[in-house]
């Protein structure tokens, strides 16, 4: 059916197949732009353990067939010695450690729309990495009519190396679920 | 396939183009990959009464248009042994199923550094089947000697 949400066939690595992917069950629980926490750190709610299979299906999926990302064997001739994440893949590292009702769990609003990000990149992510993040505000405004809420997380692998850094921004409906965006 | 080096770069300089179709079906299996399911994106039902950008449809991730822009990048400058530190994007235009996107680059700014620090500045931008521009985005990448 065209209205049908059909997600489950393409749910391939250990992480989808344990990730809710139903974003309307803890909707009460997530954070909202009213009420964000200006002054607190924290701490993510779980790890990203980096498994090969996270990094190739995450090209795969997005249709990149640089073998540096998806084939083991010829990354391992590359400049980076090995298989290495695409840049973006900080998204699923990024959802994964939010959780279900985190102090990020804004971003799993129903609604919300992605304006732009920025992210800096320090070291490549790696098989084997664990990474780890710690988010606190950065801003909030009101802009023709629209709310936006900027974090910025910072990612460290094992050797608490700094990995990234994101100033992750969404606008936010004024309230939650089938209501959004009725400014 | 060409070696890059800071030294060998020119300003104006073209990234080869990075296409790809967006379907439902992508988008679903982009929502897995990601980690992101709001249903804008998954819920076509939902999609259609919320109408949330007009239209009434899904509309794909931003995220994806992000990774797209930052594919064409990578295919160029990664196996020279580049790295990209620094992206920012915008999202400028929603990407809906049927779409057909085609990123691309442009050199803009050179900027030397001590040895394997000097970066550049590569401008680059998304648009759809209509010319019509769905993101842009500028990134800093730091290549070799």
């Amino acid at each position: 059916m065209a209205d049908e949400v059909a997600v489950q066939e393409f749910l391939t690595t250990d992480k989808q197949k344990a990730f809710d992917y139903d974003f309307f069950k803890m909707a009460p629980a997530y954070v909202d732009w009213d009420t964000v926490d200006y002054e607190k750190v924290h701490e993510g709610e779980r790890v990203y353990e980096v498994e090969a299979e996270d990094l190739v299906d995450y090209a795969q999926s997005m249709q990149d067939d640089l073998p540096l990302f998806s084939d083991p064997e010829a990354a391992e001739q590359g400049p980076f010695g090995g298989l290495i994440a695409h840049p973006i893949f900080l998204t699923p590292i990024g959802f994964w450690i939010t959780g279900e009702k985190g102090p990020l769990s804004w971003v799993r609003t129903p609604g919300a729309i992605n304006p732009g990000q920025v992210i800096e990149y320090y070291e490549p992510i790696r098989p084997g990495d664990t990474i780890r993040a710690r988010t606190r505000f950065h801003d909030k405004w009101i802009k023709r009519g629209k709310r936006y809420l900027t974090f910025n997380t910072e990612y460290f692998n094992q050797n608490e190396t700094l990995v990234a850094k994101w100033w992750i921004t969404l606008i936010l409906p004024r309230s939650k679920g089938q209501q959004a965006h009725q400014f | 396939m060409e070696n890059l080096t800071f030294g060998g770069i020119e300003l104006g300089t073209e990234l080869p183009k990075f296409v790809r179709q967006v379907d439902q079906r992508s988008i679903n299996g982009n929502a897995v990959a990601l980690l992101d399911y709001n249903p804008i994106h998954i819920n076509p039902a939902w999609a259609r009464e919320v109408n949330l950008l007009g239209q009434g449809t899904t509309i794909a991730h931003g995220m994806t248009t992000f990774s797209y822009m930052t594919s064409a990048l990578t295919q160029w400058c990664y196996p020279s042994g580049g790295f990209i530190t620094r992206l920012e994007s915008k999202f400028v235009q929603p990407v809906r199923p049927g779409d057909t996107i085609t990123c691309g680059g442009v050199v803009s700014e050179l900027h030397p550094r001590q040895k394997g620090q000097g970066f550049v500045v590569v401008e680059l931008s998304a648009e759809n089947q209509r010319g019509e521009t769905v993101g842009v985005c500028k990134a800093h990448v730091r290549l070799p000697e």
